[in-house]
């Protein structure tokens, strides 16, 4: 009665979240394969329709996507559920980001969504539907230590490892999480799609931020956000140092550290955003060597394993970045790293995440 | 092999083994009822059979049935057709209709309203009860339709439409009753209910889904919805379903059936509100009190998420659903429970079981069984029920200091 796969003995039933992309379709049909009872999951987060994403070319979490995630489900003959999540996703996910780009910072939803959904909203939806184990799609992988405990290593797959977006999950949920295609690398993954004949093999990657969509961030904040509240943020441009005005703009929300392109100057020298002060709107622009920084500290820490204070870890201040040697220490609102090697344009809103080696081991909130 | 139990009769019905028997027949003769020659008179017979069968069943002569693809085309074609007839009069342009219709009725009319029609919603209480006193205050000579369905699909409460329609009739308004739900669940006499339309679908009768019927009483004018080739007498265009009708034609011969099976698929319905009631607490049955459909029971289960608890009943092979199959999907409560006054937390954690001919005593019960356990678990995870119980019994152990 409960066998909803047929299976004679499974392995444990899994509640996998499947996007429709290539990778959490292989995560279910590899579950599939070793035995576990699979119930597929999409987590409806955003109403699209009102999107201009083009037809086959949809983002992680498009409309297009969740009859993906079905056609993949229906292929490997499990159940399959599409959860709405709208009103939890845009107070979690859609507000912060917006609040974010009108206090000068430039967020990181995709954590937002982690935290808030995927492992909490759909832990429970994993308990609530009697499974033994929640498992996504993510490039990470769980390892065990040498006493057994399982913990998060990055993936065998560098340049897709996802680690980085993983730093707020509850330590104690790990030993019921599953990351299926963790130890494989990006070709891999696609050879098993077509292998198990998945309709979405050769779909391309997700780019971006899956609400988005292809208007870019300022037009999303500026359909989302009342013109009233825009307008609040309009300010200067100074040039760092010595705050000669430059230019007006018509919205912190529109910059981000480290941009150089579209500051809509004119000036003859390259230019970058330095540092955005939200207090006076305030957009402040300089020299590149201006960007640099060898410390940072970071707020709201979340740890899953200890450190040491003092101790020499690597670290990952933007998804992109491949991880700088840095001093740990603890503050009295979270952590300071001191980086061996200046780092070009530590952004606040973005995270930094600690590593031993190859496991994560939290992190925390960038801050001014 | 997983073991599927069907109860959501409502949302559709499996398709019965008689038509299933003899779909073959029905496929076997393809020609255009509308075509002259032989291949065309052989499914014009099937249509005239159909037809015949199906105004036997509603006790109606064959000329006032329309056949159309299915309940939603059927209430739009009457509600439309009679705007049209009626939009430049000056003097008959209000219509009435419930706030628990089928969506198709409800959409019409919210599409009336946008092209200058008087609409009146009628409500319906948390016993089951329709506004009388206001259909009385509002029905008027100037009332062009009044549709009302017999019986509503997610609490299968039903509306005395035998009144209703007198009072219709007495002020000259035409009344129109959506019977999609209650066709095939309780016997049906259209002559006396007095109607002068009424919508039903063949796939709530265990027949094919993409056939429907128009009841359009004789000396009422109905203008298509869909104009074309002049078939259903020039009231509904385009190429018959012949196979969809002529599924329909064999349920409507098992018609005399319906009273008999009403009354076995009743006892099974009164059994499982009863064991629900005796072994699950805080359930509620919505309109316990009134008429209502012999099949369904609609079900409140406090702090369950009804999405939630349709999940992990259908992972152990059961199917209900929460409210209209429409919702799923949509994170809005079931309209027509809010608009019965649920609360939005009650619409949330409604249930509707709809039974059917081929449901057992023995599916009830291991309904109930899986059910009592599922609620259990789902509230065990409830931050909210735990805080509840807690006060629950710090009341109860206050009460006993006392």
């Amino acid at each position: 009665m409960s066998d909803v796969n047929n299976n004679i003995k499974s392995k444990g039933r899994v509640l996998v979240a499947m996007s429709g992309g290539v990778d959490s379709s292989v995560a279910a049909a590899l579950l599939k394969e070793q035995g576990y009872e699979v119930i597929g999951a999409t987590m409806q987060v955003w109403d699209y329709s009102s999107c201009d994403i083009e037809e086959g070319n949809g983002t992680c979490c498009s409309s297009i996507d969740v009859d993906d995630a079905r056609s993949v489900a229906d292929r490997l003959q499990i159940p399959f559920y599409v959860l709405n999540c709208e009103a939890k996703f845009k107070a979690a996910v859609i507000d912060p980001f917006l609040k974010a780009y009108l206090e000068g910072k430039t967020p990181l939803p995709c954590v937002n969504c982690n935290t808030y959904l995927k492992f909490d909203h759909l832990v429970r939806k994993m308990k609530e539907l009697e499974c033994d184990f929640l498992a996504t799609g993510h490039y990470a992988q769980i390892l065990n230590d040498d006493e057994g405990r399982p913990h998060i290593f990055t993936s065998e797959d560098s340049w897709k490892d996802q680690t980085y977006f993983l730093f707020t999950i509850e330590p104690e949920i790990i030993p019921q999480l599953l990351f299926p295609i963790g130890h494989l690398n990006k070709p891999q993954v696609r050879e098993l799609a077509e292998k198990f004949k998945l309709t979405n093999a050769k779909k391309k990657d997700s780019q971006g931020i899956c609400f988005v969509g292809n208007k870019g961030y300022g037009q999303f904040i500026e359909e989302h956000v009342d013109r009233k509240t825009l307008d609040l943020r309009a300010g200067l441009i100074r040039r760092y140092p010595e705050g000669r005005v430059m230019a007006k703009h018509p919205g912190i929300h529109l910059f981000t550290y480290g941009q150089s392109k579209g500051l809509g100057m004119d000036h003859h020298e390259k230019l970058f955003v330095i540092k955005i002060d939200a207090d006076t709107n305030t957009v402040w622009v300089g020299d590149e060597k201006d960007l640099f920084k060898n410390e940072v500290e970071v707020v709201d820490t979340h740890l899953l394993s200890q450190i040491n204070d003092g101790e020499t870890l690597n670290v990952k201040i933007r998804y992109a970045h491949k991880g700088s040697l840095a001093k740990v220490f603890k503050t009295e609102k979270g952590l300071r790293f001191e980086f061996a090697e200046p780092q070009r344009a530590i952004t606040p809103g973005q995270a930094a995440v600690m590593y031993r080696e190859k496991q994560l081991l939290g992190g925390g909130w960038i801050t001014l | 092999m997983k073991k599927h139990i069907y109860f959501d009769h409502n949302a559709t019905t499996p398709v019965s083994t008689k038509v299933l028997s003899r779909l073959h027949e029905g496929v076997a003769l393809w020609g255009n009822p509308s075509s002259i020659h032989w291949a065309g008179q052989q499914t014009k017979t099937l249509l005239r059979v159909a037809r015949q069968n199906v105004a036997t069943a509603l006790g109606v002569s064959p000329l006032e049935i329309i056949f159309t693809n299915g309940g939603s085309e059927s209430n739009n074609t009457v509600i439309k057709s009679l705007f049209q007839q009626f939009k430049n009069s000056e003097t008959r342009n209000e219509y009435i209709t419930s706030t628990v219709e089928h969506p198709s009725v409800l959409g019409a009319f919210r599409y009336l309203e946008t092209q200058g029609a008087v609409v009146h919603f009628l409500n319906v209480d948390l016993q089951g009860n329709i506004d009388l006193a206001h259909y009385k205050k509002v029905l008027s000579e100037k009332t062009v339709l009044v549709c009302v369905m017999a019986a509503n699909n997610e609490t299968g409460v039903l509306f005395p439409i035998e009144e209703m329609v007198k009072l219709a009739h007495d002020v000259g308004a035409k009344f129109h009753s959506d019977c999609v739900q209650i066709f095939g669940k309780l016997p049906l006499d259209l002559k006396k209910m007095g109607v002068d339309f009424a919508s039903f679908s063949a796939h709530k009768f265990y027949s094919l889904k993409g056939a429907g019927v128009l009841y359009s009483k004789k000396g009422s004018e109905i203008l298509p919805l869909i104009h074309g080739g002049g078939q259903e007498r020039h009231r509904r265009g385009g190429t018959e379903n012949t196979l969809g009708i002529f599924s329909l034609g064999l349920m409507a011969e098992e018609i005399s059936e319906v009273s008999k099976k009403a009354l076995a698929v009743e006892a099974l319905r009164n059994h499982l509100e009863k064991r629900i009631l005796a072994e699950i607490s805080e359930v509620t049955v919505t309109h316990s009190g009134a008429k209502r459909l012999p099949n369904t029971s609609s079900l409140v289960l406090s702090d369950v998420d009804g999405e939630t608890l349709l999940m992990s009943l259908d992972v152990k092979g059961f199917a209900v659903s929460t409210g209209a199959a429409c919702s799923s999907g949509s994170p809005e409560p079931s309209p027509g429970l809010l608009a019965v006054g649920l609360t939005r937390e009650q619409a949330q954690s409604s249930m509707r079981v709809s039974l059917g001919w081929e449901s057992t005593l023995e599916q009830v019960d291991e309904f109930v069984d899986t059910l009592n356990s599922v609620v259990e678990h789902l509230r065990d995870l409830n931050p909210n029920y735990k805080k509840s119980k807690m006060k629950q019994v710090l009341a109860s152990q206050l009460k006993e200091k006392r």
